[in-house]
């Protein structure tokens, strides 16, 4: 360090507002929930330590099964899906039409309302009674579908929600992705006679690999946290057959006040996410080096 | 330069003073003015516009107290209450479900209210819900109304099926029901049985009254595990499932909010919700209907029940002159209850429910009696839970018609699990 150089004082100061709150509302939270994850806790009275028994009673809770084999449904459902439409996407805004603006606008303008409106949409477009899907069904002569009220199309109908709400989010990334390709690549394909698929399939999709492993690991994350649009859309139901885990963790925590039970679901959660991140990225990324 | 910094110092300093002034006007208002009190209301169906309405009456008949209501979201309401309550924060006044009141009462967050009460007003109460609001011989909420399930007809589907006789036994329904459905072509019964805006709580609410019918109870005496894997559960099962597969008169995958609609559009005969809905169908235009009691369909009358109780939390500084008022309030919202009853409930004072407000309104005063036969909530911390969890499985039992007996079974399970986590 130079001598007179305040730099080391000057940097701790001036990121200090944000190491409080980021430590208040983040690693003190974090830190706490782990905690009381050994304890039977209602919020309002004392904690009772319990040590595993929290852990122990969710191996046998079929609650916690179903809710963490539902969450698994949905990432197989909505992940691949997503991926493959956000490249459909940026393919179509990355080539020559005309449309092209008008196209980026649509397809990422979903993904900037909230969820709680989103949800709320589909939920009433897809109401069995008068939802608009149903009613365009029987003035067509057809029987109305029960989007979400029929266990069979209940997730895929809140997949096809979050399928229109965040393509649009890959889209923004495979575009930066593409548009990195050094144009000169195509060029000479061309010249080499090359059409415009072989181009994707031999230029694009390996030349896209680093962001693909991105949309990869961020989009499986993401599904698995997935609350919100089960939570507006079908509440879990019907009959608790789309409640997902951090459904299940909200609502043992913050309907039935099961502080301490809901806190050794989420660092299970954390624990699943995790090692299926680094296992992502350990087996994807070693490759691409 | 310099001219225009000061300027903005200038503005600064008088947009702060602005910002630091406004919290010390209140103060002096509050020294001066009536007595300010702070209520949280979860009440935002159709009954929310009756309660705002008696907000707004009770502050223009005085003005020693001025009530503030803030309107949570039913379904964020006890998540929004408890996390005040536990960081001290909680409103002065507060409404409580009284099936709730176990899950606030041994932590020590709500106020005993014996000492604050005078014997006339407690004498005017009926006894059966202010009982419900004791615990270990201590007051901790009054009620405000007593809201059981009960069962409304649709008066031209039964007339034009030749139903001339509301139905009052399981086997009286479902011929009535049938009548509907052969000669009207609309359905017999709208009993809700899937996941929508809410669970299938209208199963689970003729679930328990239906046990009750037959001299069942949900859970043993001592709490401690589920009582209805038995014939009285069977039985109660069996019906709800044969209406919605075998009969086929009550609609399959059908929400809450679907059948409420339903009814209102004349597309089926028999109802049942709580005294809740009566408000709403009064206003629907050209539809005529009656409300009666739960019938003893299984045996004996019992309805499902809850009731809104109202509650004044502890603080850390009770002030008495706070508590005083609110207690003024309470006595106030319940003794002027026929303006309640608008949006259907059932007043829970004797003056109330004798003078001729509330005996003028249509409808209530038959249903009123049902309030003898009200099966009070079994006073756990696990009711929630088991409540919430037996919504979600009798809607898996009735949609899929699962067999009966495993249904029960799993039931029982899942209950006998749940209670030992609490």
């Amino acid at each position: 360090m130079i001598p007179g150089n305040k730099d080391t004082r000057d940097g701790i100061l001036f990121s200090l507002p944000f190491m409080i709150v980021f430590a208040l509302f983040m690693i003190y939270p974090l830190v706490f929930g782990f905690y009381i994850s050994f304890f039977q806790w209602n919020i309002l009275g004392t904690p009772k330590f319990i040590a595993l028994q929290n852990y122990l009673d969710l191996l046998k809770d079929e609650r916690f099964w179903s809710s963490l084999w539902h969450t698994l449904q949905f990432v197989l459902m909505t992940t691949p899906v997503l991926l493959i439409l956000g490249f459909i996407m940026a393919l179509l805004v990355t080539g020559k039409s005309p449309l092209k603006g008008i196209m980026e606008t649509c397809f990422f303008v979903p993904y900037i309302f909230s969820m709680t409106v989103v949800a709320t949409l589909w939920a009433w477009i897809m109401q069995k009674d008068f939802g608009i899907i149903n009613q365009i069904l029987r003035i067509l002569g057809k029987d109305g579908v029960s989007w979400l009220t029929s266990e069979k199309n209940a997730m895929w109908s809140i997949s096809i929600a979050t399928y229109w709400w965040t393509a649009g989010f890959n889209m923004v990334l495979f575009t930066a992705g593409i548009k990195q390709i050094s144009k000169e690549i195509y060029e000479s394909a061309t010249v080499d006679g090359a059409g415009p698929l072989q181009q994707i399939f031999h230029i694009t999709i390996p030349l896209l690999k680093p962001t693909t492993i991105l949309c990869l690991i961020l989009q499986v994350i993401a599904s698995f946290n997935v609350f919100g649009q089960v939570y507006v859309m079908t509440g879990g139901g019907p009959a608790g057959s789309t409640r997902v885990l951090v459904q299940y963790i909200y609502e043992t925590g913050f309907n039935y006040f099961r502080m301490g039970y809901s806190a050794a679901m989420s660092y299970v959660l954390f624990l699943i996410i995790m090692v299926i991140s680094v296992v992502q990225y350990a087996i994807l990324g070693r490759r691409n080096d | 330069m310099r001219k225009r910094l000061i300027a903005i110092i200038a503005l600064i300093v008088l947009g702060s003073m602005m910002i630091f002034a406004s919290p010390a006007k209140e103060k002096s208002a509050e020294t001066s003015g009536p007595i300010e009190l702070k209520f949280w209301s979860l009440f935002t169906g159709g009954d929310g516009e009756f309660f705002n309405a008696m907000i707004d009456e009770f502050n223009a008949s005085q003005n020693e107290i001025h009530m503030t209501n803030d309107m949570v979201r039913f379904d964020d309401y006890y998540t929004r209450l408890t996390t005040a309550l536990a960081a001290g924060t909680a409103p002065d006044v507060i409404v409580l479900h009284q099936a709730r009141l176990i899950n606030y009462v041994p932590s020590g967050t709500l106020l005993a209210l014996d000492e604050y009460i005078s014997d006339d007003m407690l004498s005017d109460f009926q006894s059966a819900p202010l009982e419900a609001c004791r615990m270990d011989g201590q007051l901790y909420a009054i009620p405000f109304d007593v809201h059981p399930i009960v069962m409304y007809s649709n008066k031209a589907l039964l007339e034009e099926a030749g139903v001339s006789e509301i139905p009052q036994t399981a086997e009286e329904f479902l011929a009535a029901a049938e009548a509907v459905k052969e000669k009207t072509g609309q359905w017999g019964s709208l009993i809700d049985n899937t996941t929508g805006t809410y669970k299938a709580y209208t199963l689970t609410r003729l679930f328990v009254s239906l046990v009750n019918q037959q001299g069942g109870s949900m859970l043993t005496d001592d709490l401690s595990a589920a009582a209805f894997n038995n014939e009285y559960g069977y039985n109660a099962l069996v019906n709800l499932q044969m209406l919605v597969n075998e009969a086929g008169v009550n609609p399959n995958e059908l929400d809450y909010d679907a059948a409420m609609n339903m009814f209102k559009l004349g597309e089926g005969a028999f109802y049942f919700n709580g005294v809740w809905a009566t408000g709403t169908l009064e206003q629907t235009e050209g539809l005529e209907f009656i409300a009666s009691p739960l019938p003893p369909f299984m045996g004996k009358s019992a309805a499902w029940t809850d009731s809104h109780t109202f509650a004044i939390p502890v603080q850390k500084n009770q002030d008495p002159v706070k508590v005083e008022a609110a207690i003024k309030f309470i006595d106030w919202m319940t003794a002027n209850a026929h303006l309640w009853a608008k949006a259907g409930n059932i007043p829970t004072r004797t003056s109330v429910l004798e003078g001729a407000a509330f005996n003028e309104l249509p409808y209530r005063a038959d249903y009123a009696a049902a309030v003898s036969s009200v099966i009070p909530n079994p006073p756990t911390a696990a009711w929630g839970e088991i409540y919430e969890t037996l919504s979600d499985l009798l809607e898996s039992a009735v949609t899929k018609n699962e067999d009966p007996a495993t249904a029960l079974n799993n039931m029982e399970n899942t209950v006998n699990e749940i209670i030992s986590h609490y």
